[in-house]
């Protein structure tokens, strides 16, 4: 499965960068390819195209604010969680976004 | 390098897209808070009213934003979210020493590629978190403020009295060329130091008892805007959404003669719009000077109608000037291709 996942939070100099960092180390894990794009206070990184977006499988937002240009991702399942719970239990989060994804895809 | 002269367009338009709304939002509820007042002989714009005057200043506390917007959003253009408050601070720095739009458009590039520049430093992890929130806003506002206070700053003041006195010089020869001059001046910078000088030099000769000198400066004032609106309406395929609505906000502007109307075109492609409305003012105002147009008032558009001498050439100096500057504008402009919008556009 083809996951993309954005972390952002309100200060963006941490736990944007521990959210991220936790998905990608739980869906590899799970057995998943994923990417993750950070919109943190340096702005966005490891930036998701929209290619990259158009052949994602699932899309996961782990963010506390608005995730800056989120129409690279519509039509897609997506998943929404706070950033807080992809840092405590980034295994669940993607667990429960792959049930997500089977209940509306 | 060719890649980056082709994003300076979308740097500006995305700065432009941020301050548009702000720029409708001043110059609406100034030009409604002035159309209901009126404008008296000798003194201007005179708002008395209590809700009125309330009205005029939430729209003058909009404008206030105006420029600090455009440049900090350009900034925003270039690097992202570290360039947001650089930019802020170096555009209202641009408002301080009186740069007018051009210098915060200076100010967000300015300040855009030194948070960009910054940004790509190697430093170490640990250093990382306070880099966006510490050292990149104070570097870049220090650098982008100095700057515009001791490069930018000193050359306006200095080059303001130059003007000034060259105005004064040049009221003693022909008239026609005078107005000429200071309709250039009045549609160059749209509230920036040019324009202020030729304002200001129309407005003293009022106190003076001369009143042809700012009977062209009046009719300058609204060419720029009123000539943009009309430019949208004749050729809407030349112009993105958002500057539409913004050639509805300048028309109503033009009527109430708030020259800032234009800024949002100018700011966004200032090659080929600044020259187009230099040019319309230009000869709008010799138009008034041949037919010794009078303005009473330190004002100008068509509201100060009730204050001017020789109202019918007054009135067919405006349409001159105006329908010159839109045929020039739509003349040099071509057709868009894709709408440029404030989001997306930068980091696609």
């Amino acid at each position: 499965m083809k996951i993309v996942a954005v972390t952002a939070c309100p200060t963006g100099i941490a736990h944007t960068y521990m959210a991220a960092e936790a998905l990608e180390i739980a869906a590899k894990k799970l057995g998943h390819t994923i990417k993750v794009e950070t919109q943190g206070s340096i702005g966005i990184e490891n930036k998701i195209t929209s290619k990259e977006a158009a052949e994602a499988d699932l899309v996961i937002f782990a963010a506390d604010v608005a995730v800056k240009e989120d129409i690279r991702f519509a039509k897609k399942p997506l998943y929404k969680v706070e950033a807080q719970k992809a840092i405590k239990n980034a295994r669940l989060v993607v667990e429960e976004a792959l049930k997500f994804y089977e209940t509306n895809a | 390098m060719k890649e980056e002269l082709k994003r300076i367009r979308v740097y500006l338009m995305t700065g432009v897209s941020y301050m548009i709304p702000i720029v409708v939002i001043g110059g609406v509820l100034i030009a409604f808070s002035i159309a209901l007042s009126g404008v008296e002989a000798g003194k201007g714009a005179n708002v008395t009213n209590p809700m009125l005057v309330n009205m005029l200043n939430i729209g003058v506390a909009a404008f206030s934003m105006m420029v600090p917007v455009l440049a900090g959003f350009i900034a925003y253009a270039i690097a992202d979210r570290p360039g947001i408050a650089p930019g802020l601070v170096g555009g209202v720095l641009a408002g301080n020493v009186k740069a007018g739009f051009l210098g915060g458009i200076i100010a967000g590039f300015i300040a855009g590629y030194i948070a960009r520049w910054i940004k790509g430093w190697k430093v170490p992890k640990q250093l990382k978190p306070v880099m966006p929130i510490f050292v990149i806003p104070i570097l870049t506002s220090l650098a982008v403020g100095g700057l515009m206070i001791y490069v930018i700053g000193t050359p306006i003041s200095n080059l303001m009295t130059a003007m000034t006195d060259w105005l004064k010089a040049m009221s003693m020869g022909n008239a026609v060329v005078l107005a000429l001059i200071m309709g250039a001046m009045i549609a160059f910078d749209m509230g920036g130091p040019v324009n202020k000088v030729a304002f200001m030099f129309g407005a003293a000769m009022i106190s003076e008892g001369v009143f042809t000198v700012m009977g062209p400066v009046a009719v300058a004032i609204c060419v720029p805007p009123l000539g943009m609106g009309l430019a949208t309406l004749l050729a809407p395929n030349k112009y993105t959404e958002t500057e539409k609505d913004a050639g509805y906000g300048a028309l109503a502007m033009g009527m109430i003669g708030i020259t800032e109307g234009a800024i949002p075109f100018a700011a966004g492609d200032p090659l080929k719009v600044i020259p187009s409305i230099m040019f319309g003012s230009a000869i709008g105002a010799a138009v008034a000077a041949i037919g010794k147009v009078g303005d009473h008032a330190p004002h100008g558009g068509p509201i100060v109608l009730p204050v001017v001498d020789n109202r019918l050439m007054f009135i067919i100096a405006v349409l001159v000037g105006v329908t010159v500057t839109a045929f020039v504008v739509n003349y040099l402009k071509k057709p868009v291709t894709g709408e440029i919008s404030g989001d997306n556009s930068f980091s696609a």
